[in-house]
């Protein structure tokens, strides 16, 4: 039982640390793009969004799978 | 350091809730107090605001032995005496352990749902039904922001994202719909006494399955059955099919399911951090808490409302660029984007 708030924490802790990676990388390489083609900003935020969703959402798979185990 | 010592104190006083409490008022530990929110935090079986209960949900249920039912609210089926409620769940009274094997009840996440669709529904036909009466007058008020919303979802979501015009002037209603009810349902969520429907996994699963049926369903309708079969293959040489094939047939089951999961744990989350932030009061029991609790919950309602219209925003533009991908090369594209 306390085994399971261990991994929970853990595995929140480890997923939102790669998630976090990931978001920035995109957002770093984003902005580089657009600070050097203005122009294509707007196209570039579109697709940095669903990049970021996309990211986000594998993130939330484990975070939902921590909560279960905390909640359980 | 004063602050540790009153909360030791108050927690001794917590611990011994019987001998200590004069009045009727039930003291739980602090603990227990947030996990009956954290629980709260899903469905009711009324639809109430606050504390002030408007009027008491059906409930609807199948059960394997018993067939269908239908009580007036939860009372009425207490006392019809086949099912009890233990812990939010509806059991059978002989068989505690196990729930019923369908609860379809009527709760308040669904009337929140209902509210949701009634105010969407008011403000695109009262938008609707100005133009009719007056197309040539310049809109104004509620009639400009819904042209706004729409021009602006037309050109930023459904056009970009759709293989060609007439399939985009075609579908394009579908993610109006899509976008403003998980708007509304997101921000009613904010209000003060308001639940969020979207918060409640069934309601992102059933809007994610209706998602799954537009995808799979266009694209058969576009491009034929049978080069619908020969997507399956991602374009590989066919010997790979044994192990393309799997994957791309699951693909198509793992995005709405990734649709259900995003909507469903943003909304949670929010909600789960603004109940550890108001928790942080009850936990701490000192008023020095009081500041940094409201100050860290304005934040996060604020970011709350920006991440209640991007979820909207995400859910409608993946589903239209998944719609996109089912389709892929063989319709014919588009060169205005």
């Amino acid at each position: 039982m306390d085994l399971a708030f261990l991994a929970a924490g853990l595995g929140a802790g480890l997923s939102v640390f790669g998630a976090a990676l990931g978001i920035g990388k995109l957002a770093a390489a984003a902005l580089e793009a657009a600070a050097r083609q203005p122009e294509i900003a707007n196209k570039l935020q579109l697709t940095m969004i669903i990049a970021a969703a996309f990211i986000e959402g594998v993130a939330l798979f484990a975070c939902v799978i921590c909560f279960i185990l905390a909640s359980k | 350091m004063n602050v540790v010592a009153d909360t030791v104190a108050l927690d001794n006083i917590n611990s011994h809730p019987i001998e200590n409490a004069h009045s009727e008022l039930q003291i739980v530990a602090p603990k227990d107090a947030i996990n009956h929110y954290l629980k709260s935090l899903g469905t009711h079986r009324d639809f109430s605001i606050f504390n002030w209960k408007i009027v008491d949900l059906p409930v609807i249920l199948y059960d394997k032995a018993e067939g269908f039912h239908i009580y007036r609210d939860i009372k009425a089926m207490e006392q019809g005496g086949t099912f009890t409620e233990v812990h939010h769940k509806i059991v059978h009274k002989d068989n505690i352990e196990n729930g019923v094997t369908f609860d379809a009840s009527i709760t308040s996440l669904v009337v929140w749902q209902w509210i949701a669709m009634i105010v969407g529904i008011f403000f695109v036909l009262f938008a609707a039904r100005k133009y009719k009466k007056s197309p040539l007058k310049a809109p104004k008020g509620i009639q400009n922001a819904v042209e706004a919303l729409l021009l602006y979802l037309r050109n930023e979501i459904v056009y970009p994202n759709m293989p060609n015009r007439a399939l985009a002037n075609k579908y394009q209603h579908y993610f109006y719909a899509l976008f403003i009810f998980i708007l509304l349902m997101n921000l009613f969520g904010l209000l003060p006494g308001g639940h969020t429907a979207t918060g409640a996994i069934g309601t992102t699963l059933g809007l994610a399955l209706i998602s799954l049926f537009v995808i799979n369903i266009t694209a058969i309708k576009q491009i034929g059955i049978g080069n619908y079969l020969k997507h399956l293959l991602g374009g590989a040489p066919w010997w790979l099919s044994f192990i393309m094939i799997p994957i791309e047939i699951i693909s198509i089951f793992t995005k709405p399911f990734a649709l259900t999961i995003r909507l469903f744990a943003n909304m949670t989350a929010g909600h789960i951090v603004l109940l550890s932030l108001v928790g942080l009061i009850i936990m701490f029991q000192s008023l020095v808490m009081a500041p940094v609790s409201i100050a860290f919950s304005l934040f996060m309602m604020t970011l709350e409302v920006l991440v209640s219209v991007l979820q909207a925003y995400i859910f409608t533009i993946l589903t239209a660029v998944f719609t996109n991908l089912a389709i892929g090369d063989h319709a014919e594209h588009s060169t205005a984007h």
